[in-house]
């Protein structure tokens, strides 16, 4: 009897993992990756549509309220799923950032409704760029009523975009705009391409359009702009809403020299705001081979010695007149070369149009060159080999390795490994992250794997081989770029064995 | 969200300050506190803080803290213990030091707690230390600071107002979604007691750190008893928090009370200790120059101190550099000519005058 038990149940455990593979066309796992041997990835809102219901799951130990721990975390842990690779990437940058301000925005299918959400969000994103790309540029374009209006002109202070930006909705202000008509992608393309026409050769120049419509409604041959664009070296990504449109696809294939996944469609406001953020990363350089045009494209990003001054602080007994804003002031910095007195940086002194800038505003952009390597999910069966409880860097307990629990419960007769799999090819059925596979493509690099959840709620920084609980791997990767566990001494060196007395030392 | 689960009742303002928590990083790099030990011995400075940490404790309910040595190779925690990887002695010493706490009845019992579990801890770690660790002279502050702002921030999402134990998960994508500083209920920050001097070496790290801490208001006090560095004079400066290298360091605890206990809440209404001028000039990577007006590489963002590199290539990245491209001036603006048109007036205008058909306009003025 239980000879057959376990002949049976070594069946079903294959089958089951067929299974999973099978389910996975109808989700995501192997249809993603027939769809890459087309050469064209699924698109995120043709997706999103089927794994609703699908990925609520049970999980190994039945419940419910787990499975949408990890999809919270999966979600989480998207973002993170950046290349990261040290690329050479365009660290001064100038955006012009286009919002549409058509009457589609008035589409409650955010709450409370697209505008309003947008905006909410822009103001965020706004601050997060600024944070994250301190020597850079932007400026603000609205598409409202056929024709392309600027919100703020391109500077480097993101009090002056924010500002304006809420000024677009405040019904006292005088720049406010009601979402009206139609937007014009051509007009916007101009306008952006005059604003940045003068910006010099070693920054890049980018357009990020949020794009609530389904049309564009333009005076004349947007294929000639598109072509512009790409002579001028323009790169835009478009966000689009609610679905794809084939102009937006070429813009932004044509203007990033064929690589499209630049255009994205934000199905909800999360994932708006998601695909905002996203935009934040300084984009890759890419080396200036002649593009697929044929025009005589200038290099993308002809290196340069840039001159900056590093002015020092002072406090003045008196108050004295800033020369940025004519406030009245105690401090501030002076020009290194005309004395100016400015009150924040970084800034272009008004006097002799020096880039005035901090030494720890550089400092900011490094982790963009020296990047954190994305940390791993953890199977059980690995979480029990390493035998970590806590996470290392906050201390909070990680859950037990369901070891002999679940073989007991679900059937006697198995070998613990077994059950591992089992219960891992479980709970992997809706992510389709059976841990066999896993195993082979951890020694590979797979820098580029689609982030998930993981099953032991542990993540393993690579090189440290510590374990990190998701709000850690979250906040290292997003606001820290430092991994504790490295820059703690637990090194690879000392693996294993030698952690724990470290840890209880 | 909040309006549909109601959580806005957890948000009922309590009267009292916010809870604080106070993270420590003690520096216990071993050349340093040899070089100091006539001076300043570590255990009395280990005697001082734990006073210290107690009068924290003491100044509100539900104040935390939590301790980290940064020691010369690795860092590790003081307090709250760690449970270890695979013996699970981990809660059995916890507990046998519980148990020999709990004897005292003489002593407040979460100060004897800190107490023995920071005296064990360090203990641990000095007896662990093998010569080989001995290797490096200086000191895992950009881990300690790492692991503290790791520390502080899972702590913030515990305390925030929404119920972390039923809704952990909402609870975190809330936090995500609006900007957490809406939602903070604990106020925190980070002492550092530094000995060691150069940290060049972790520059990067460092500097990330700072930027994490500044981004999450967590101000970075410094307590400077040995060496000396620009990095976390800079931390200081960017974060909020307040430098001070003691003169006499025999008066540590006075120093400690008076400077750095009050936290954020009590800070806001009280003169702090300045930090004086911090330096921000720039060294160049090429001479290590200290520069006012430096160059920097627009790929890797070195800075160097002349335009005339070698071959015009980055000594960093080794990238192509030119100067001209840089000088790209705002476009100049073409000065409007004048136009034909006003000129044409003004020939009748001023020759005109006299000539002017005008019949009444200068004669009557005359006559």
């Amino acid at each position: 009897m239980a000879d057959s038990d376990g002949e049976y149940i070594e069946a079903s455990d294959d089958e089951y993992i067929g299974g999973g593979g099978s389910y996975g066309t109808r989700g995501r796992g192997k249809g993603k990756k027939g769809q890459r041997a087309d050469g064209r990835a699924k698109n995120a809102w043709e997706l999103s549509a089927k794994t609703g219901l699908e990925s609520y799951r049970e999980s190994a130990d039945g419940t419910i309220g787990k499975s949408i721990q990890e999809r919270e975390e999966e979600r989480k842990r998207k973002r993170l799923r950046k290349d990261t690779k040290a690329f050479q990437r365009g660290i001064i940058r100038h955006i012009v950032l286009v919002l549409d301000l058509s009457e589609a925005m008035l589409e409650k299918d955010m709450r409370p409704n697209r505008y309003f959400t947008m905006i909410k969000y822009t103001q965020e994103y706004v601050r997060e760029f600024f944070e994250q790309n301190p020597i850079s540029q932007m400026c603000v374009m609205g598409m409202h009523d056929g024709i392309c209006i600027r919100v703020s002109e391109l500077s480097g202070n993101p009090a002056d975009h924010i500002s304006a930006i809420q000024g677009l909705r405040d019904p006292k202000s005088s720049t406010s705009k009601e979402p009206k008509g139609s937007p014009s992608l051509q007009n916007a393309l101009e306008v952006s391409r005059a604003t940045l026409y003068h910006t010099p050769s070693h920054g890049t120049r980018e357009v990020i359009i949020v794009l609530g419509a389904l049309l564009t409604l333009d005076p004349g041959d947007i294929h000639k702009t598109i072509k512009s664009c790409v002579q001028d070296r323009i790169r835009v990504s478009i966000i689009g809403m609610g679905g794809r449109m084939h102009i937006c696809t070429q813009i932004v294939s044509r203007t990033n020299s064929g690589d499209e996944s630049g255009y994205v469609v934000a199905t909800d406001q999360e994932l708006l705001r998601e695909l905002l953020l996203a935009t934040t990363t300084p984009p890759v350089i890419r080396s200036s081979a002649p593009t697929t045009d044929g025009a005589a494209v200038p290099a993308e990003s002809a290196a340069s010695l840039l001159q900056m001054g590093f002015p020092s602080r002072i406090v003045e007994e008196v108050p004295t007149l800033c020369a940025c804003h004519g406030n009245l002031t105690r401090g501030g910095y002076t020009c290194s070369r005309c004395k100016a007195k400015v009150c924040s940086l970084p800034a272009t002194c008004p006097g002799c149009h020096l880039t005035l800038i901090l030494s720890t505003h550089l400092a900011r952009s490094y982790h963009h060159l020296f990047p954190l390597r994305n940390w791993v999910e953890v199977s059980w069966q690995r979480a029990r080999e390493k035998g970590s409880k806590q996470c290392l860097s906050c201390l909070s307990d990680f859950p037990e390795p369901p070891s002999s629990h679940i073989a007991h419960t679900e059937n006697g007769a198995e070998s613990s490994n077994g059950a591992a799999n089992r219960t891992a090819a479980v709970a992997a059925a809706s992510r389709n992250t059976a841990p066999k596979g896993k195993q082979k493509k951890d020694d590979g690099s797979n820098e580029d794997e689609l982030a998930t959840a993981s099953e032991s709620f542990r993540y393993e920084c690579r090189d440290c081989k510590s374990h990190f609980c998701i709000d850690c791997d979250v906040f290292c990767h997003e606001v820290l770029h430092n991994c504790p566990g490295c820059l703690g001494g637990a090194g690879p060196r000392k693996e294993e064995g030698n952690v724990d007395t470290e840890m209880s030392g | 969200m909040n309006a549909i689960d109601g959580t806005d009742r957890h948000i009922k303002s309590t009267d009292g300050p916010p809870p604080s928590l106070l993270t420590i990083i003690l520096d216990t790099n071993p050349f340093a506190w040899a070089h100091l030990s006539s001076t300043l011995p570590l255990s009395s400075v280990v005697a001082n803080l734990l006073v210290f940490i107690n009068a924290h404790l003491a100044s509100g309910n539900a104040n935390e803290v939590a301790v980290i040595a940064s020691h010369n190779k690795r860092t590790a925690w003081l307090y709250p213990t760690p449970v270890s990887a695979h013996n699970t002695n981990g809660h059995i010493s916890a507990q046998n030091g519980a148990a020999s706490h709990t004897q005292n009845a003489n002593k407040y019992q979460p100060f004897a707690e800190v107490e023995t579990n920071l005296l064990s801890n360090l203990d641990d770690l000095l007896k662990t230390t093998t010569p080989d660790d001995l290797s490096t002279t200086t000191t895992q502050i950009a881990g300690a600071l790492s692991t503290a702002l790791s520390y502080i921030s899972k702590s913030t999402i515990r305390h925030s107002p929404v119920d972390p134990t039923l809704l952990k998960s909402h609870a975190i994508l809330i936090d995500d979604g609006n900007l957490t500083s809406q939602r903070i209920n604990l106020v925190s920050r980070i002492l550092v007691f530094s000995v060691s001097g150069d940290l060049a070496s972790q520059y990067i790290p460092v500097m990330n750190a700072i930027f994490a801490a500044q981004r999450q208001r967590i101000p970075i006090d410094i307590l400077k008893l040995a060496g000396d560095t620009v990095l976390l004079q800079q931390a200081c400066d960017a974060t909020g928090g307040i430098y001070m290298a003691p003169e006499s360091p025999q008066g540590l605890l006075q120093y400690l009370m008076m400077a750095f206990l009050p936290d954020a809440t009590a800070r806001k209404s009280l003169v702090l200790p300045s930090a004086g001028s911090v330096d921000f000039r720039a060294a160049c990577f090429c001479h290590r120059n200290v520069v006012d007006i430096g160059f920097v590489c627009s790929v890797c963002l070195s800075i160097f101190c002349s335009p005339n590199l070698q071959d015009s290539t980055c000594l960093t990245c080794s990238s192509v550099l030119s100067l001209s491209s840089a000088l790209t001036a705002a476009p100049a603006l073409i000065p409007r000519k004048k136009k034909k048109r006003k000129r044409a007036p003004g020939d009748g205008s001023t020759p005109g005058g006299s000539a002017t058909p005008l019949p009444g306009n200068g004669t009557p003025m005359h006559t």
